[in-house]
This record gives structure tokens, C-alpha cells and sequence, in this order.
């Protein structure tokens, strides 16, 4: 369903994506991980186009696009794509002078231009489906951490995309808090949503990941099924970076 | 104080008050209305990526915030007849007070823009907004929470600053304040009084100020 050939990006003379290839199909989970740096923000962000990478392909659904030097996207495609897409960011990201509720509502309003009362019902029903259907009415910073990332999860959903696309979702959480995010997102995979996923959290990854990439110095170095990959990496880097994860996993369970 | 000057001080109260709400309040709310709308066109102008019209709007707010508002006024009011722009006192006092509020306002709407979180813009992206939508629906709102205490300032400023009008013959307030003064010979007593409906007006401002603030922040951290 999501298809990506040859994908180069630059921020200035620094090139970020050194040619990425992947495939993510329907009802799959794909789980992006890779040492500070390597380039994984700017992977998912090519799946929306908040970066439009320099070079390759990628093909969405219905939604295909050639990217050359100086060829520039129809602003009015890359709205189409973003349509089929969701996004959960590390910072959560809501929309503060909106009540969670509105948040969700947001979306169907503004770009699909339901009726307030389809918007809010199907709102209504997602803040129920990620626990929240009793904050409906409060405004974000009354919410905890995870309560936010849930809402803008529902928010993610609201639009009906084809994919949603998280970006280390549980990174700016308390540890207490991490858990009620990951349980909302493995239900989410269970019931047969594709998503790509950034994360640390490898325990996760190898519980509800169907396809797992380790990406290094804008390249994926390494990708599998998570056995493949977190059992047994093959190069000299996937296996210095696993181990690094897994004293950082050690220190802080001591 | 003797009983005539008592008796002055009352007789200019109403004559001055009703020059304050028959003109100074309205001047105020229709260039500062105005000159907000060309403070928020002149902001998105200079935010985006128009070069020509950044220019013009670069040039407008620079010209207007490097020269006195007295010689602005005197440019449209006495200068644009000479070269056969002729408007009437009314006209130039509203195009001379709304430029200067959409110039110094620019600046604010601007700041109050560029304060919102990068990660805004990109959430309201993520959904599928166009830059249009994602500046109606998230960005202003939050930007105009940002703005309003300094837009209260300039709206305060601009109660003042309306005062100016009287030198190119604009009966407001202060013109009226003037022509009293000079039939009464009491300057002192009448100035006095103007400046504390001036002060009256602009506190009763303040507190509104503040009203909207509170309403404001019912969506913002503690
Ligand atoms: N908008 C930008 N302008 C310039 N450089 C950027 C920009 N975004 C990212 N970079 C650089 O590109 C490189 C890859 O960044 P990216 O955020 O994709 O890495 P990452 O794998 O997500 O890292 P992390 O695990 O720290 O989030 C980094 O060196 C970063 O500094
Ligand atoms: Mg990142």
C-alpha cells in the first residue's frame, strides 16, 4: 500500500536520506528504529510530505509521486496525500484552544466538511475507544501526558487515513505514563491499522512490529521480521547499536 | 477655585463628553478596526513568500513607523490638495490614524505569529490543511490570545493619539476642549478636565483589556 523507491533528502549540503526503499502493506506494522541522527523523523516525514525529499518515488494508495531537483509537487496533491495519513508526533502537538473533543473534531470539520454532529459523533466514539470518553470537554493542558497523545491518537484517526504514522509517540513521557499509549497503539494493531512507527521501545517493537527497519547515516542497514532483526542482526553496526539499546535497558532497571 | 470657574468646569462637562462619544470613541473604534485588518494583511504579507507585495509591505511599515504621525497627518490633510488629492477632514484623519495602527500593529500580529509552535502548523498539516485553513482555524486563535495585551496597549495609545486630529481641524474632543479654552480664558480648568475624561476613557479600556485576558487564558497552561 505504501511504496518507497530511491528517496534522497538534503538540508543543505547535510544529506539526511542517503536512498531509502520500502514497502509497507495494508494491516501491517512497520517499526523504524536507528541510532539519534540517522534519519528516521525525516523517513516518516517523507510519508506526508512534511519534507519533500529531493529525489525517488513514493506511492500511497492513489496518491503517487516522482520527486526530481526542481520539479514541484501540486500543492493540491500533497493535500490529498496528507488526507490518507495520520500523524502522532513526539510533542502531541494539540491544538491548545481546543477542548479534546474539538481536536478530534477538527479534522472531519475543516478538511473532510462534515456536519458538526457527524463530527462530533464519530469524535465522541475514538475518545471513547482510547479511554478518554470523560475528558471530551477538557482542554489539553488539563490532561497528563498520556491522556494527551491518546487524544491526539483519536485526532490521527478522526480523518479515516490509511496510515497512521507515529514519531516516537511515548519519548516525551514519564515512564508511569508510557504504558497506556503503547496499549492504545497495539490495539490499534490488532484490529488491523497500518502503521509506521519511530520508537525506542523495543519490547514493543518486537511484540506488535510485523516488519522492523534499523536504519543508520540515512540508509537502512538492516530489516527483517523483529526476530530477524533484534535476534539476529548481521552487520557490525546493527549489533553495536541493539547492544548499546540493551545497556541502556540494563542501567536503567538496575 | 472661584464659583464662576466651578461653574465653567461643569457647564464644558456635557459639551466635551458628547464631543468624546460623538467623535474621539467612534474615530478610535473604526481606526482601530481598520487598521487591524491592515495589520493582519500586512503581517501575512511579510510572513509569506510574496516578494513584491513583501516590499511594499516592508516599505509601508517602515516609512510609517520612521515618521511623526503630526506629519503624516499634515502630508494627507494639507500636502495631497497641492497634487489634486483632496479629502475632507474626516477622511484624512481616519487614513492618517488607521495607517499608523496597521504599521505599528503589523509588527505585533507578526511577533504574535511567529510565537506559535512550529509544531502547530505541522499538526494542522498533518490533517490535511491547507495553509489557508491551518492559519484561520489554529494559528490566528492562538496568535490573537498572544496579541491581546499588546493590541489593548495600542488601542489605549490609539484613545490618545486621536487627540492629534485636532491640529488639522478635526472637532473631536480636544479640538473642543480648545475652542472652550479660548472662549472662557480658563485653560487651566479645561485642559484638566479633558485630560480626565481621557484618563476615564482609557481605564475603562484597561479593565475591559483585562476582562479579555481572563477569558483568554482558559485555554492556556498554568
Ligand atoms: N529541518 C532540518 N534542517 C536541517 N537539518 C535537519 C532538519 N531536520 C533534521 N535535520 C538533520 O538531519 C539529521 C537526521 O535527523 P532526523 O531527525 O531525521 O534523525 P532521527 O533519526 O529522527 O534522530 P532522533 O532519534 O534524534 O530523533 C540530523 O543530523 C538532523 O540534525
Ligand atoms: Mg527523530
Amino acid at each position: 500500500m505504501i511504496e518507497i523507491r530511491g528517496l534522497h533528502k538534503s538540508f543543505g549540503s547535510l544529506e539526511v536520506l542517503k536512498g531509502v526503499d520500502l514497502t509497507l502493506s495494508k494491516g501491517k506494522v512497520l517499526v523504524i528504529i536507528g541510532p539519534s541522527g540517522s534519519g528516521k523523523t525525516t523517513l516518516l516525514r517523507c510519508f506526508n510530505l512534511l519534507e519533500v525529499p529531493d529525489k525517488g518515488s513514493l506511492r500511497l494508495g492513489d496518491n503517487s509521486f516522482e520527486f526530481h531537483e526542481h520539479a514541484k509537487i501540486p500543492q493540491k496533491d500533497i493535500l490529498a496525500l496528507r488526507q490518507n495519513t495520520g500523524m502522532v508526533f513526539q510533542s502531541f502537538n494539540l491544538f491548545p484552544h481546543m477542548t479534546a473533543l474539538e481536536n478530534v473534531m477538527e479534522g472531519q470539520i475543516t478538511v473532510q466538511k462534515k456536519s458538526k454532529d457527524d463530527a462530533r459523533k464519530r469524535a465522541e466514539a475514538l475518545l471513547a475507544k482510547v479511554g478518554l470518553a470523560d475528558k471530551a470537554d477538557s482542554y489539553p493542558h488539563k490532561l497528563s501526558g498520556g491522556q494527551q497523545q491518546r487524544v491526539a491518537i483519536a485526532r490521527a484517526m478522526a480523518i479515516e487515513p490509511e496510515v497512521l504514522l507515529f514519531d516516537e509517540p511515548t519519548s516525551a513521557l514519564d515512564p508511569e505514563l508510557v504504558g497506556e499509549v503503547l496499549k492504545v497503539m497495539k490495539q490499534l494493531a490488532t484490529e488491523g491499522m497500518t502503521m509506521a512507527i519511530v520508537t525506542h521501545e523495543m519490547k514493543f517493537a518486537a511484540d506488535v512490529a510485523d516488519h522492523i527497519l534499523l536504519m543508520d547515516g540515512g540508509r537502512i542497514i538492516e530489516q527483517g521480521t523483529p526476530d530477524e532483526v533484534l535476534k539476529n542482526p548481521r552487520t557490525a553496526r546493527a549489533i553495536q547499536f541493539l547492544n548499546h539499546l540493551n545497556g541502556k535497558a540494563e542501567d536503567s532497571s538496575e | 477655585m472661584t464659583d464662576r470657574q466651578i461653574q465653567i468646569l461643569l457647564d464644558s462637562f456635557w459639551p466635551l463628553l458628547k464631543a468624546g462619544v460623538l467623535y474621539t470613541i467612534p474615530l478610535t473604534l473604526i481606526t482601530f478596526a481598520l487598521g487591524l485588518t491592515l495589520a493582519i494583511v500586512t503581517a501575512l504579507v511579510r510572513l509569506s513568500s510574496l516578494k513584491i507585495l513583501k516590499l511594499i509591505a516592508d516599505f509601508y511599515v517602515w516609512v510609517i513607523r520612521g515618521t511623526p504621525l503630526l506629519v503624516q497627518l499634515f502630508i494627507i490633510f494639507y500636502g495631497l490638495p497641492s497634487v489634486g488629492i483632496t479629502l475632507d477632514v474626516y477622511t484624512s484623519a481616519v487614513i492618517g490614524l488607521s495607517l499608523s495602527v496597521g504599521a505599528y500593529c503589523s509588527e505585533i500580529v507578526r511577533a504574535a505569529i511567529l510565537s506559535v509552535q512550529k509544531g502547530q502548523w505541522e499538526a494542522a498539516f498533518s490533517l490535511g490543511m491547507s495553509r489557508m485553513q491551518a492559519l484561520r482555524r489554529i494559528i490566528l486563535p492562538q496568535a490573537a490570545r498572544v496579541s491581546v495585551p499588546p493590541l489593548g496597549n495600542a488601542f489605549i495609545s490609539l484613545v490618545k493619539d486621536t487627540s492629534l486630529v485636532a491640529i488639522i481641524t478635526f472637532v473631536d474632543m480636544f479640538k473642543k476642549a480648545q475652542f472652550i479654552a479660548a472662549a472662557t480664558y480658563e485653560p487651566m480648568i479645561i485642559y484638566c478636565e479633558v485630560a480626565v475624561i481621557y484618563l476615564a476613557f482609557s481605564t475603562v479600556l484597561s479593565v475591559l483589556q483585562n476582562y479579555v485576558e481572563k477569558r483568554l487564558e482558559r485555554f492556556t497552561a498554568t
